[in-house]
Parts: C-alpha cells; sequence; structure tokens
C-alpha cells in the first residue's frame, strides 16, 4: 500500500474508534553498503525499509503503537496498541499532539547526487581506499574494512489536525579501519569521511589517514599512574560529549537523572566554552526544520561563555517547566517515544589549532581514541574511567604513542576546568561535533 | 510465513548470475515494553518487526539485500538485486528443502502476547517498589519491562527450511542514589528465554528492584577507586564480560577469519592459564543466548573453546567458516532482518575450577574485589579490552575493606588469560545484550568466581 494512503485509512480509522486525536511518525529509509578487504568486495548489502508508529489520546491519555507491516490487521493492530497502550500510561504531565506552527524555517535545498551515482562506483571508492591504506606505508599489515555506504532518508509526521511535514536527507559515509605492526607491536587507526554528495568523497585521503592513525599507534606503551594535562582531541572529544549529552536534557533533569536541573543562567563551565544547538545547520545530519512533536526548529547556545541558558525542552518538558519549547523533541527511532535530545550538537571552535593547544600544553596527553563509552562512563554521576589512546607531549611536541591507559574525571568537571576550545570543530559522521579541547589536570591509571 | 514454492523461485534468482549459495531470513516479532520512571508508568508500547532478507555467496564475498516488503514480488526484487552484485561465480543446483520446525513450544508456558499488559505492569510496579523501600537516599528509579516473540523462517540452497519462534522475557530495574550533589546509580537486569512463567520461577521482581537500589546507595557512600596495577578477584555472574571482551570476541570468525585477532591460527596452543576452561553454548532450554536453529538454520551447539587452557574451537557463521575451510557452529546471528547475520556469542561462560572462594581473597594480600562488573568493550586486532566496576571493594591484607566507585580494568585479552591463578566452583550466569556487526543480540556471560594476580585498575 501505497504510504500517505495507508495513513489516510490509519488517521481515519483512529477518528472512528474515538481517539481524541492522533498522530503519524513514519521513517522510510534505504541504503547501500560495500566493504572492501584484500583486493574485493567482501560484503555488500542493500535495504530498504520504513518503519511507522501511531500515538494518540484515548480518553485522555497517550498511547503509542508500531508496525512495519501495512495492512488492514496493521490498522486494527496500532489502533488496539494505542488504546491499551494509553489505558495504562499513568504519566503525571500528559502528552499531547501539536496542531502545527504557523511557519517554519525554510532550509537550503541542497544538490544530491547520491540516489544517482551507480553500485560500480561506489564499490570503486571502497576498493580504491583499501588501496590507498596498503600503500601509504610499509607497515600497514592490513585493512579490517574500506567501506562505503550511502543511505537516503524520509520523515513523514501527520497528524487529525491536517499537520504534514516531511524531511529528507541523504548522505554518503565511507571508511577504512588499519592496522600497522611493527614486530610484536600492533596499532589501528580510522579513517573517516561523512558528505552529502558522492563526488565529495576523496578516497585517498580517508585511506591515507586511517593508515597515517594506525602507524602513529605503533611501539605504543603505558605510563605511570599519575595526574596529567590531557587534551582530547576533536573526535575523541565529540565521543565524551556524545555519551554525556543527556545531562543537558530537561527530561533528565526532571527525572533528577541530570546534575544541571535548576541551574540556568549559573555558570557551569569555562569561559572558553560555549556549546551550541542548531538544527538548521547546512549539512548537519540532525538538520531538520521541525523537531519529533512538530515544533520549529531553533538554534542555542545552550552554554554561553560557560553560563547555561537553558536546558533542552520538548513540548511536555516545556510545560511542566513553565517555559517555551526548544524544538528538541526527539525519537530515537520510530518505535520509540518521543522524548528529548539535541540535533546537531557542538562546542563553538576557538582560535587555536591542535599543534597550537599542544604547544600550549607542554607537558601531557593528548587522547585520540576513547574505548567502552558504554560501559565506563555514567551519563547520571558525570563520571568516567576510560581505556585511552594517544600521544605523549613532551617540551610541546608529540613524541611517541601511548596505549593501555585509562583517563577518569568527572564530566561536570571537565565543563569548568576546560582551559582552551581548539579552532579544528569535526563531525565524525554523526550530528555531535567538537573541535579539540585543553581539557585540563585528568587522572590516568598506567603502569 | 512463506510458500516452499516462492521460496524456491526467490533462491533460484539469487543464484541465476553465479552465486553458490543463497538464503532468505524472513522474520516477524511482536515488541512489548513497559517503562516506569517516578513511580509512574511513562510508556506501554507494541511494536511490530516485519521483513526479509535474501543473501548470496559467491565464494567468500557476500551479497545481502533485505526489505519490508514481503510479497513474492518484493523478495523477487531482492534476489534480482543480490544476483545483479554478483559475477562469474561457479554457480549451484537447488537441494530439494528438507523442511523442519525447530521450536519446542513445550518450552514456553506462557506466550507474552497472550498475557494482558496489566499484569506485566504489575511486575514492574513490584521492582519500582522494592527500590524505593531500600533508602531515603533512593531519588529515581527506572523500571523496564521488554518481551518479544519473534517467528523467524530460514531457507537456503542446500535445502534448509526451517521455521524458530524465539521467545525473551526481561526486567530491568536501574537506581538512583543522591546526596544532592552527586548521583550514583545501581542496576540489575535478568532476562530469559521465556514467556511470562519467567516471574514464576526464575526472577523475582522485588529483588531486582532491591538489588539495582542497593548497588546505588552502597556507590554513593564509596570513595573513589584507586588506580594502580592490582591483584583483582572477579565474582561470578556477570563477571563473565571479562571473558566475554578479553577473548570471546576475538574467538569469533568475523576477527579470526583474515587473521586480524590475536587468536588466529592459535588451535591447540596454549592461550590461558591451565585452570581455564570456556564454554560457548546455544542449546540450554530457556537460557538467555539459546536459539534452537540459529539466524542460518544451522542447529546450535555446546562449543568448548578451550580446556585446560588449551584453545579448541573458534565460534564460526556459514561465511566466515567459508573463509576460514572450517564447518559453521550454528553461532550465526543477527538482530533483525535488517543485518547480514556474523559469528556470535550465545551463552559463554568459564567452567567452574576446583578453588575456594574464602581463599582467593584471604591470599591475595591488597587488591580489588570486583563484585559486580559492567559493560566493556574490545578491539580485536590488538586484544585490548576494558570494562566497568559497577560494585568494587577494596581488599587490605587479605580482608575486604570497604566499597570503591568508578573503578575500570583494562588489559589485553592473551596476557589476562594467562594470569588467571584461581578459578571458583560456583558458576553463576547472567544477561546482557552485546552489539557487534550483525547488531545487538542477547548473550549469557558467567563464569564462577576467578582471581586475576594482576590487572590495571583505571580509577582516580
Amino acid at each position: 500500500m501505497d504510504m500517505n494512503l495507508f495513513i489516510d485509512k490509519l488517521l481515519e480509522a483512529a477518528r472512528e474508534a474515538g481517539l481524541t486525536s492522533a498522530e503519524v511518525y513514519c521513517a522510510e529509509g534505504s541504503s547501500f553498503r560495500a566493504r572492501a578487504m584484500e583486493g574485493e568486495i567482501k560484503d555488500y548489502q542493500v535495504s530498504s525499509s520504513s518503519g511507522l508508529n501511531l500515538r494518540g489520546v484515548w480518553e485522555g491519555r497517550m498511547g503509542y503503537a508500531s508496525t512495519q507491516a501495512y495492512d488492514e490487521a496493521a490498522i486494527a493492530q496500532l489502533i488496539e496498541g494505542v488504546k491499551e497502550s494509553a489505558s495504562l500510561t499513568e504519566a503525571e504531565e500528559q502528552d499531547e499532539i501539536f496542531a502545527g506552527e504557523k511557519e517554519y524555517p525554510v532550509l537550503e535545498k541542497k544538490e544530491s547526487d547520491i540516489a544517482s551515482v551507480s553500485a560500480q562506483e561506489k564499490l570503486d571508492a571502497c576498493l580504491a581506499i583499501e588501496k590507498a591504506a596498503l600503500e601509504a606505508d610499509s607497515r600497514v599489515w592490513k585493512v579490517q574494512g574500506a567501506s562505503v555506504s550511502t543511505m537516503s532518508s524520509k520523515t513523514i509526521l501527520r497528524n487529525s489536525y491536517g499537520l504534514n511535514l516531511t524531511s529528507e536527507g541523504s548522505l554518503c559515509l565511507a571508511y577504512a579501519s588499519a592496522i600497522a605492526k611493527d614486530g610484536e607491536s600492533a596499532g589501528t587507526g580510522m579513517g573517516l569521511g561523512c558528505f552529502g554528495r558522492f563526488d565529495a568523497l576523496d578516497p585517498q585521503k580517508i585511506g591515507r589517514e586511517a593508515a597515517q592513525e594506525a602507524v602513529s599507534h605503533l611501539n605504543g606503551s603505558s605510563v605511570p599512574a599519575g595526574e596529567y594535562r590531557v587534551i582530547f582531541r576533536n573526535d575523541a572529544m565529540c565521543d565524551l560529549l556524545g555519551t554525556f549529552e543527556g545531562i543537558f536534557s530537561a527530561e533528565n533533569a526532571q527525572q533528577k537523572l541530570s546534575l544541571l536541573a535548576g541551574r540556568e543562567g549559573e555558570k557551569i563551565a569555562a569561559e572558553a566554552v560555549t556549546l551550541m544547538d542548531d538544527p538548521l545547520l547546512p549539512g548537519g545530519l540532525a538538520t531538520s526544520a521541525f523537531d519529533a512533536e512538530g515544533s520549529a526548529s531553533r538554534t542555542k547556545a545552550v552554554i554561553d561563555k560557560g553560563v547555561l541558558t537553558t536546558l533542552l525542552h520538548s513540548r511536555k518538558t516545556a510545560r511542566k517547566q513553565g517555559v517555551s519549547t526548544t524544538g528538541n523533541a526527539s525519537r530515537a527511532g520510530y518505535t520509540s517515544p518521543v522524548r528529548v535530545a539535541p540535533t546537531n550538537f557542538f562546542f563553538q571552535p576557538g582560535e587555536k589549532d591542535l599543534q597550537q593547544l599542544i604547544s600550549d600544553m607542554g607537558e601531557g596527553l593528548v587522547i585520540t581514541d576513547l574505548a567502552g563509552l558504554h560501559a565506563g562512563a555514567n551519563p547520571t554521576s558525570g563520571d568516567f574511567s576510560l581505556l585511552s589512546k594517544g600521544y605523549l607531549v613532551k617540551d610541546g611536541k608529540v613524541c611517541g604513542a601511548v596505549e593501555q591507559i585509562t583517563v577518569a574525571g568527572n564530566f561536570y568537571q571537565v565543563l569548568k576546568n576546560i582551559r582552551a576550545v581548539g579552532s579544528d570543530l569535526l563531525f565524525p559522521g554523526s550530528s555531535t561535533g567538537s573541535p579539540s579541547v585543553d581539557a585540563g589536570v585528568l587522572n590516568v591509571a598506567g603502569k | 510465513m512463506l510458500d516452499q514454492n516462492i521460496a524456491r523461485e526467490v533462491l533460484a534468482c539469487a543464484v541465476s548470475t553465479g552465486g553458490d549459495f543463497a538464503e532468505i531470513f524472513m522474520e516477524d516479532r511482536i515488541d512489548h515494553s513497559i517503562l516506569m520512571r517516578s513511580g509512574r508508568i511513562e510508556t506501554v508500547n507494541t511494536g511490530r518487526l516485519h521483513g526479509a532478507g535474501v543473501r548470496v555467496f559467491s565464494g567468500t564475498n557476500a551479497v545481502y539485500v533485505h526489505t519490508n516488503d514481503t510479497s513474492r514480488e518484493g523478495l523477487m526484487n531482492c534476489a534480482r538485486q543480490a544476483a545483479s552484485a554478483v559475477r562469474g561465480g561457479k554457480g549451484c543446483i537447488l537441494t530439494p528443502f528438507k523442511a523442519f520446525d525447530a521450536a519446542r513450544p513445550e518450552e514456553i508456558l506462557l506466550l507474552p502476547t497472550d498475557v494482558k499488559a496489566a499484569l506485566k505492569v504489575e511486575k514492574v510496579r513490584a521492582a519500582d517498589a522494592a527500590a524505593r523501600r531500600v533508602s531515603s537516599e533512593i531519588v529515581q528509579v527506572n523500571v523496564n519491562y521488554l518481551d518479544h516473540v519473534q517467528d523467524v523462517l530460514i531457507a537456503n540452497t542446500e535445502g534448509v527450511f526451517v521455521t524458530d519462534r524465539r521467545v525473551r522475557t526481561r526486567l530491568s530495574a536501574s537506581a538512583v542514589a543522591s546526596s544532592g550533589t552527586e548521583n550514583q546509580t545501581g542496576s540489575d537486569n535478568p532476562g530469559a528465554s521465556m514467556g511470562f512463567e519467567i516471574f514464576d520461577s526464575r526472577v523475582d521482581p522485588e529483588k531486582v528492584g532491591e538489588t539495582a537500589a542497593h548497588q546505588a546507595v552502597t556507590m554513593l557512600h564509596a570513595p573513589v577507586c584507586p588506580a594502580g596495577v592490582m591483584p583483582v578477584v572477579i565474582d561470578n555472574g556477570f563477571g563473565g564480560v571479562i571473558f566475554h571482551e578479553a577473548c570471546g570476541h576475538s574467538l569469533e570468525a568475523t576477527s579470526v577469519a583474515f587473521g586480524l585477532s590475536e587468536f588466529s591460527g592459535r588451535l591447540g596452543q596454549q592461550v590461558a592459564s591451565k585452570c581455564v576452561t570456556a564454554i560457548d553454548e546455544g542449546v540450554t532450554p530457556n537460557e538467555w543466548g539459546s536459539l534452537h536453529v540459529d539466524d542460518e538454520g544451522t542447529p546450535t551447539t555446546h562449543l568448548t573453546l578451550i580446556k585446560d587452557g588449551v584453545l579448541m574451537n573458534y565460534m564460526i557463521d556459514k561465511l566466515g567458516g567459508r573463509r576460514m575451510n572450517m564447518a559453521p557452529t550454528g553461532s550465526g546471528r543477527r538482530q533483525s532482518y535488517a543485518f547480514a547475520p556474523t559469528s556470535r556469542m550465545r551463552n559463554t561462560f568459564i567452567a567452574p575450577g576446583h578453588d575456594d572462594e574464602a581463599e582467593m581473597i584471604a591470599t591475595m594480600g591488597d587488591g580489588l574485589y570486583a563484585k559486580k562488573m559492567g559493560g566493556g568493550s574490545v578491539n580485536p586486532a590488538t586484544g585490548e579490552f576494558n570494562f566497568a566496576v559497577n560494585e568494587g571493594y577494596l581488599v587490605k591484607d587479605g580482608k575486604i575493606a570497604h566499597p570503591v566507585r568508578g573503578a575500570s580494568l583494562i588489559g589485553k585479552g592473551s596476557q589476562v588469560l594467562m594470569k588467571i591463578d584461581r578459578v571458583g566452583r560456583d558458576l553463576q550466569q547472567a544477561q546482557g545484550m552485546c552489539g557487534s556487526m550483525s547488531g545487538s543480540v542477547p548473550t549469557n556471560v558467567g563464569q564462577p568466581m576467578i582471581r586475576v594476580q594482576d590487572m590495571t585498575v583505571g580509577g582516580r
């Protein structure tokens, strides 16, 4: 069944079944992924999928149900599911279906070649990435995966008030993971690129980056335990910010899961820190004119020169606190309920590049990899203790690889202790971005 | 789920350009979830996952195409797309189907789809209330109830035509204890391949809530763990995550096949201390990681990975088997039809040994007793692993001194296995979700209490 036709029928059936209001959130996507190894295409995947969620108000309460089957049986199952869900829900603040705004921001339309590029061109790019990585340095032993993916996605938000919004996007993601060997020592490194157009992909650059990164981690050793000045390189800082981004959610604050509850207007970070949430960022992975509740997107500094200006809100959390939504209602997937999440979320870059941050630091560590973030970091307490890799810095210069250490601290403290934010803003294939950051002194466990 | 004639037609089309193996995986799954926060039922969600994928091999290369459209035309479309990506293989002849039903329905007493949501809500409430009773310092409790009924059909050109039903139920509680300026968390997440009868025999919701709350309160009053290299005793149950990360992932064909794992080419060699025997199995009824057949239609097995320290077996899926020239071990798994399967763990544990648990601690000197582990990760290429200690205690002179928080353990798999010097007698398993190339799949981890002579402990 055609999707819009199915949604017409579903909304009509919801009305007939007595739902006061109803909303359909539908995510459609198609993707292509290929991976080269040892000069051959080892894996090749093509997908097209969609999923749909119905939420609706039944006897004053909100219920949810979702499906990937689009037949008459699915319509009945969705409406039954919503009613059962609503009848058991007892949230204090009731959700509502939002009729919609008068106006939405107009996003710049970008022409993309992603839909038209042939499979063969993408396979050739995979092979070229692997070749570039292997040829970049004689110590590169293997490339575990040189892959190119393209993805197109479409989100439809429609409701019983007649709101009908669509957001579309496509992107190309290329990556290589290289293993370098030198005697007994092994080092791994990744090269990554994320583009709005396929012709922006430079296989040579990605292969070379993976190779250089892998080689740079060879012959690493641990360091004695103690306190070290630490710079998180942009990609590592992105991982750290992504892990703790939940502390900026008003929903988490209201649930006592964030220590930022009620601290709007206070200085919570160093002067150098400005943290942006920008859903209108051209080319951003989370760029959209509307959020998951149909509120218009808006750009804001969550932290402005160290001061917490606002938490991120949906209509529900904003109502509870007597403020306006910030347009951060979000669904993790079509099956997920509406929650609060950042959009394109990043530290505003500063003046100095990584090299200058390193020479300013003089002595310390540059951390390039953080492992086990889902386990070694606690988004509720802010504590982290993470297996890390990077480089030792002496006299303002990088002098050798460091591995088998943990870097431990507390994210709330890190925000306060940041000494400088670099100029090298990076979004490593995600909507969370960061430049390199001089995080001050942290605890390191090693040998 | 699928007519055999259509299956044959789709498979024939999939190998029409020279593919030497083709497979259809079809899935229809109903998920039910209940989330309780702040003492209120916040969401009750049902979802239906529906789709299929067609996979074609040519030698050691693979193509996978998937869709939600499981009509004949939708499947043929997948087959045609997959076939178009294969060029010049040796082709294959379809073996007639030997249809069988892998499911043993008698193992599920109360199918979750037949149980009213209101009854599930009662279990959630019981866990929540029990957690809140533990201490006034508990400021937040989240309880999550999850169940699913997954029906799958796997058909391939080797004559497999099998259906299976997987039923799982899980209750998770997490609690936050707060002093106002500091938060600490605790959690407990038992589950099984069972229906609602899980609450009659295996899972007591009140105990789940209490365990989570006690852990949060204990950690709130714990100083931070000192960093350093020290002996570590890891308790049974979820402590088995150490083997899962330090060794399990590196024994999967995904890592081994291309020589990428530190355990590649080491069958028959001593890779662990003599007191270590490790198992991966998918056959124990009702266990969280058990399957009747894997997601490639291969019956699951009981596999000895390491016997008395010697590497015996790898975990192998079909494609990995081709790449390694070895037989599949019933280890091909995937989160859903949206993922191509690959080699994964099932129920993975260190087998019981002969050592006395009390002696282990009494003779360790100064070190760390990791009572409850959190999750972790590993880089199989280098063997570097890490994991979090959710509940740890400092040991001084062989006596447990006080709790410590914020500890993590790091190391290299091959090294830590050689440094295990004690393996206790009381094996316990615990449930986890394991993420890898083919998505997130339910796995058991497990072990008796073990001791590692020295490990790097991260803390502050």
